[in-house]
C-alpha cells in the first residue's frame, strides 16, 4: 500500500515543488533548451528506428489477419491506422523515450547525489529543483509530443514501404485517414504530454533519493526507468479509459 | 569528411559490438556445465519471483488497453463476435511479448548492467580471474539461464492475466457475455499462435540477458560508468527487441502462412 501510495505521491510532490521553485526563481529557459536538445538528439535515433520496425510488424499482423477475413491490408488498413495515430504512436514512442531519457536521467542525478554535487549546489545558495528537475520537465513536456510525431511517422512511412514491397497492396490503403478525427488526435496529444511530463519526474525521484556509492547509481537508475516506464502505460490506461467513459 | 568519419566509427561500434555480443554468448555456452548453482537460484529469485508483481500489473493494463481500443471496432463494424479472438492474437502475438520485453528489459536489463559494472569497475572480476575461477561460469551463464526461464515462466501468467482482465473489461464496457468472448476465442485460436509468443518471449530474454551482461562487462572507469552502463544497457535492450519482433513477426507470420 505504502509502495502504491509513493509510487502517486512522489512524483506530484515533486511536481509541486518545482513549480514552485520555477515561479520563485525563475524559468530557466536556456537549461530548458539545453535539455531538450539532449533528450531529443539522443532519443530521436532511437525513437525513430524503434517505431519504424515497429510499423513494419503492424502491417504484418494487418495483413495476416485480414486474410483470414476476406481480401488485403486495403480493408484493415484505415482501422489499424487510426489505431497507430491515438494509442501506439505516442504510448511506444513514451516508452522507448522512457528507456532513454529515464535511465539518462537518473543516472545523471542519482551520481550527483551520491556525490555531494546536489549538496554543494545548495551550498552555492542554488536549488536543485528550479535548477536541475524543471529543465528536465519541460523538456519532458515539449520533447516526447514531438518524438511522438516522428516516431508515429516513422511507423507509418515504414508500413507503407512494407505494405507495397512484400504484400503487393498499394501502400497507401495504409494511410487512409478516413477514421482520424479531432478526438483522436486529442487523446494522442494527452497521453503524449501526460508521459512527458511524467518520465522526469519519476527519474528525477529515483535519482535525487539515490544515497551511498556506485550501487546506488545503479539501483537508482533501475527504479527511474522502471517508474517511468510503468508510468506510462498507467496514463495511456487512464486517457483511453476516460475517452472510452465518455463515448468519443 | 566528417561524414565518413561517422561511417566508419559506426561500422566500428557496430562491428565490436556484435564481437562482444558473440564472445559473451559463446563463453557463456562453455560455461554451462560449471554454472554456479546458488548464483542461478539468487537470480531466479530475482527475476521471476520479484519481477511478478510488475509483470502481472503490465499484463492487467494491457489487456484492458486492447479491449478499449478494439471496442471502438466492435461498435464501428458491428463485429462484436470477433473480439475474443482479435484481442486474444493481439496479446499473444504482440503487446504481450514486446510490452513484457521492454519492462523487463528497464528492470533486470539495467539491474544486470549496473551490477556487472560495479564489480568490474572495482576490479572484482579481474579478482575472480586472478583465483582462477571464471567470471562467465559464476556471473553470466547464471543470469542467462535464469532470465530465459523467467521469461518463459512469466509469459504464461501474463498471457493468462491478460486474457482474463481482457474479458472482465469486455463485460463491463461492451457489456458482451463472458461466453462470448471465450467461445470465438477458443475456435480461431490454434495451438500454433500461442507457440509464436512463447518464441517470441524466449528470444527477447535471451536478448535482454546477453546485451545488459555484455555492456555491464565492457564498462571501464569509475563510478559515472556505471550509470552509463545501466542507461545503456536498457536502450541496446530496448532496440534489440524493436528489431528481433520484427524479424521473428515476419519469419512467423510467413512460415504460417
Amino acid at each position: 500500500m505504502s509502495a502504491v501510495l509513493s509510487f502517486f505521491g512522489a512524483p506530484a510532490v515533486m511536481l509541486a515543488r518545482t513549480v514552485r521553485a520555477s515561479v520563485r526563481d525563475g524559468v530557466p529557459w536556456r537549461e530548458s533548451m539545453a535539455q531538450l536538445n539532449e533528450l531529443g538528439g539522443r532519443s530521436v535515433w532511437l525513437v525513430m528506428s524503434g517505431m519504424a520496425f515497429f510499423g513494419a510488424v503492424l502491417v504484418t499482423i494487418a495483413n495476416s489477419q485480414a486474410k483470414r477475413f476476406v481480401g488485403n491490408v486495403a480493408v484493415l488498413g484505415p482501422a489499424y491506422f487510426e489505431l497507430l495515430i491515438r494509442e501506439l504512436g505516442p504510448v511506444m514512442s513514451a516508452l522507448l523515450t522512457a528507456s532513454r531519457a529515464g535511465a539518462g536521467h537518473a543516472a545523471e542525478l542519482s551520481t550527483m547525489s551520491v556525490n555531494e554535487q546536489v549538496e554543494a549546489l545548495e551550498m552555492s545558495a542554488g536549488d536543485p529543483y528550479a535548477d536541475l528537475v524543471a529543465p528536465r520537465v519541460i523538456a519532458g513536456v515539449l520533447g516526447v509530443p514531438l518524438l511522438s510525431i516522428l516516431g508515429t511517422v516513422a511507423a507509418t512511412l515504414s508500413a507503407v514501404v512494407v505494405a507495397g514491397t512484400a504484400f503487393g497492396v498499394d501502400g497507401r490503403a495504409f494511410m487512409d485517414p478516413r477514421y482520424v478525427d479531432g478526438w483522436d488526435l486529442l487523446a494522442a496529444a494527452l497521453k503524449a504530454g501526460g508521459c512527458g511530463l511524467y518520465i522526469p519526474l519519476a527519474a528525477a525521484v529515483a535519482g535525487l533519493r539515490a544515497r551511498g556509492g556506485a550501487e546506488a547509481v545503479g539501483e537508482a537508475t533501475t527504479a527511474g526507468v522502471v517508474a517511468a516506464s510503468l508510468g506510462c502505460l498507467l496514463i495511456d490506461f487512464a486517457v483511453s479509459l476516460a475517452f472510452q467513459l465518455l463515448r468519443l | 569528411m566528417r561524414a565518413l568519419e561517422w561511417l566508419g566509427r559506426t561500422g566500428l561500434d557496430a562491428v565490436r559490438g556484435a564481437g562482444a555480443l558473440g564472445l559473451v554468448a559463446g563463453r557463456t555456452v562453455l560455461g554451462l556445465p560449471r554454472l554456479e548453482r546458488r548464483e542461478l537460484s539468487r537470480a531466479l529469485v530475482q527475476f521471476g519471483y520479484a519481477s511478478l508483481p510488475l509483470a502481472l500489473a503490465t499484463a492487467a493494463l494491457a489487456g484492458v488497453i486492447v479491449v478499449l481500443q478494439a471496442g471502438l471496432y466492435i461498435q464501428r463494424f458491428g463485429a462484436r463476435a470477433f473480439l475474443g479472438w482479435a484481442a486474444g492474437y493481439g496479446v499473444l502475438w504482440e503487446f504481450g511479448p514486446l510490452l513484457l520485453g521492454l519492462i523487463m528489459s528497464a528492470r533486470i536489463g539495467a539491474r544486470n548492467a549496473a551490477e556487472l559494472a560495479t564489480m568490474q569497475v572495482g576490479g572484482q572480476i579481474e579478482g575472480l580471474r586472478g583465483i582462477g575461477l571464471d567470471p562467465f561460469a559464476i556471473l553470466v551463464a547464471p543470469r542467462v539461464v535464469a532470465m530465459e526461464l523467467s521469461m518463459l515462466a512469466l509469459s504464461t501468467f501474463t498471457f493468462l492475466v491478460a486474457i482474463l482482465f481482457e474479458s472482465v473489461a469486455a463485460l463491463f464496457t461492451l457489456g458482451l457475455p463472458l461466453r462470448v468472448f471465450y467461445g470465438t476465442f477458443a475456435t480461431m485460436l490454434s495451438p500454433l499462435d500461442i507457440l509464436g509468443g512463447v518464441v517470441k518471449t524466449g528470444a527477447f530474454g535471451l536478448a535482454i540477458s546477453l546485451v545488459s551482461t555484455t555492456v555491464g562487462l565492457a564498462a571501464r572507469g569509475g563510478a559515472r560508468a556505471v550509470g552509463q552502463a545501466a542507461a545503456s544497457a536498457v536502450v541496446r535492450g530496448c532496440a534489440a527487441i524493436f528489431v528481433l519482433d520484427f524479424l521473428l513477426t515476419s519469419l512467423l507470420a510467413g512460415w504460417m502462412a
